[in-house]
């Protein structure tokens, strides 16, 4: 489903020697997977999961999506993708204010080609269980139902993926601990995770860790990590 | 896009911001407000004088006025003494296509008194038939007919203001008056009127034969108008060049010399007064679309404003799908939106702020097509064209940099 190639981003400052934030990473990743990507702050993390979630291009090496390479894409075309075959969840939930939360699950539906917007996004609601906030403004709602309503949000054009930007980091360990469920189930179910963290303890909840350092990518499984421990 | 959901969102959006809508809307509400009512008084003005008008000049209808314009582009004027009844007949039997002319000639601030009553106003005279060419209905007794306009007799038909002045509730008909120092004997009294386009209250009219006013009372030989009707109005012009010639070759004024009569026709009239009114249909509208360029300044930045303050939404909105075009769309479709409103309450303003105006100057309450684009085009033209550089802004934003 995803595979880099030799991937590097960069970023330069008025011709200083540019930094690397992603340093020739080469990864694949397949379909129906729950991979945790962890790094300490700083790491390319962040990044990495721009790039992935083609909110940003790289600045050399190859990313295909689904057999596409990104860099021949257009912006429209990258809009288009992002709309139907990914869903984000970020670190600060990234909810409209003063909005129900019902309207903010909607969102995605507003830029697709779907009707019956309103039912759709209810079935999404259902999905994290809060049917029953529906009409309550996003600032009314606890950070934990936030962040259910910033994955129905994820889940409401019925993505192929689904990137998660530290989602547990505003939450207390309860709160996070019945996210990381819902990804659980969410992957049981089919749908591929990607969830960017700097947590070992939200990272062991994934099938299988990456390791970003310096924007340098090394792979390990959970166990391998413990054991070097 | 879904752009009947994006319209709904917008609306949520805009009633969510209430203060920042309404202040987007505000200089839109003021300057079509000005906008509406000064148009509109412009053109009740025009109305109120075309009515006027009518009353004392159809379409088939031309005035010859003995007026001397002093110099070409100079508005202001003499009276002449030049303009007599044989030019009138010349003009008759020499112009075709006229089917009845009246002479016509007054004597202002004359006191009229029955028995301990008085009145003072201006004494009209004019021929037998006046009362058709001037289209007077008489409503008690008859107007005076050719024999008295012959032998000057000493009969006068009245306004019913005089009459009410003079006589209360009974029948002036019969009853004797006197102009001056001379006697005259009442034989009509007119239909009610209303008020000329001078503002003349036509219900002060006396009327007495022309020969009557002009060998009896004021011992001159010319006349300061004359009506003619004209049998076709499509022959107006021709009618009006004739005229024009006749009168030339009887006064003997050579080609550029300026004329001592000016011809009106309803077209003319139509001309004046629309220059007249000039200032309400082009000057205050002008200065109101100046307001509506302020508005579209306040407009642009608190767009600015709203977007810095919605960088994220637009990042988010963009993460989730939106092209760019949809970011743009919607941030139009808002500035669209509130400028309409901003618009239809400022014409509705405008027009309630007309409805009192007209009560107190006894404008008729028209709406003039014209409101309608002002009020619900104008504002959308100035809001885009306000709009379209944030919203730009905002639909360039690159998501990464507006979610961090």
């Amino acid at each position: 489903m995803i595979q880099l190639k030799n991937v590097s981003k960069t970023y330069s400052n008025n011709g200083q020697k540019p930094v690397y934030a992603v340093k020739n990473a080469n990864l694949v990743i397949k379909k129906g997977e729950f991979v945790a990507i962890i790094g300490p702050s700083g790491s390319g993390k962040s990044s990495m999961m721009n790039i992935l979630g083609m909110l940003d291009r790289p600045s050399t090496g190859e990313y295909f999506f689904e057999n596409r390479e990104v860099n021949t894409l257009s912006e429209d075309e990258l809009a288009s993708i992002r709309n139907k075959k990914i869903g984000f969840v970020f670190q600060k939930f990234h909810l409209l204010p003063k909005t129900t939360a019902l309207e903010n699950v909607e969102l995605p539906l507003l830029y697709s080609d779907r009707n019956n917007i309103r039912s759709l996004a209810m079935a999404a609601l259902s999905q994290v269980n809060l049917t029953d906030r529906a009409t309550h403004r996003a600032n009314e709602l606890s950070g934990g139902q936030q962040q259910r309503v910033a994955i129905a949000r994820a889940l409401v054009n019925e993505p192929d993926i689904i990137f998660a930007d530290e989602p547990t980091g505003n939450l207390d360990y309860e709160s996070g601990q019945e996210i990381i469920r819902i990804f659980q189930a969410l992957n049981n179910a089919g749908k591929t995770i990607v969830l960017i963290t700097h947590d070992q303890t939200v990272a062991s909840f994934a099938k299988r860790t990456i390791q970003i350092h310096d924007g340098v990518v090394s792979e390990n499984s959970y166990e391998k990590l413990v054991s070097h421990e | 896009m879904n752009r009947k959901e994006i319209l709904k969102s917008s609306f949520r959006i805009l009633k969510r911001n209430k203060m920042r809508t309404f202040f987007m809307a505000l200089g839109i509400i003021i300057g079509i407000a000005s906008l509406s009512l000064t148009f509109t008084i412009g053109k009740g003005f025009q109305r109120q004088m075309a009515e006027r008008v009518k009353k004392f000049l159809g379409s088939n209808d031309l005035l010859i006025s003995a007026v001397k314009l002093k110099m070409e582009g100079n508005k202001s004027s003499d009276l002449v003494s030049t303009f007599t009844i044989d030019d009138l007949k010349a003009i008759v039997s020499e112009v075709p296509g006229i089917s009845m002319f009246d002479p016509h000639q007054i004597l202002p601030n004359q006191e009229i008194v029955a028995g301990n009553q008085n009145i003072s106003t201006t004494i009209k005279g004019s021929s037998a038939i006046g009362q058709i060419v001037w289209n007077r209905g008489v409503i008690k007794g008859e107007f005076f007919n050719e024999s008295e306009e012959l032998n000057a007799s000493r009969v006068v038909v009245i306004g019913p203001r005089i009459a009410e002045t003079l006589f209360g509730s009974s029948n002036p008909v019969g009853a004797q008056i006197r102009i001056g120092n001379i006697p005259f004997t009442v034989k009509g009294v007119f239909e009610p009127k209303g008020v000329d386009p001078h503002g003349n209250d036509l219900d002060l009219d006396v009327f007495v034969p022309i020969t009557t006013l002009m060998k009896r009372m004021m011992n001159v030989d010319y006349i300061v108008m004359a009506k003619v009707v004209v049998a076709d109005e499509n022959h107006m012009d021709e009618v009006v060049s004739g005229i024009t010639a006749v009168l030339k070759e009887r006064h003997h004024i050579s080609g550029n010399e300026p004329n001592d009569f000016i011809v009106v026709d309803p077209i003319f009239v139509r001309e004046k007064i629309k220059e007249m009114t000039r200032v309400f249909n082009v000057l205050l509208p002008l200065i109101s679309l100046i307001a509506l360029l302020a508005a579209g300044i306040v407009i642009i930045v608190l767009m600015f404003m709203s977007v810095n303050e919605r960088t994220s939404e637009i990042g988010l909105r963009k993460a989730v799908g939106a092209r760019s075009k949809d970011v743009l769309f919607q941030f139009l479709i808002e500035v669209s939106i509130t400028s309409l409103l901003g618009g239809v309450i400022g014409m509705i303003i405008g027009l309630a702020c007309f409805k009192a105006f007209g009560v107190i100057m006894h404008l008729p309450f028209v709406i003039p097509w014209q409101i309608f684009v002002f009020g619900l085009l104008l504002p959308i033209v100035v809001g885009i064209a306000a709009g379209i550089t944030p919203a730009r802004k905002a639909a360039k934003y690159d998501p990464v940099v507006a979610l961090r």
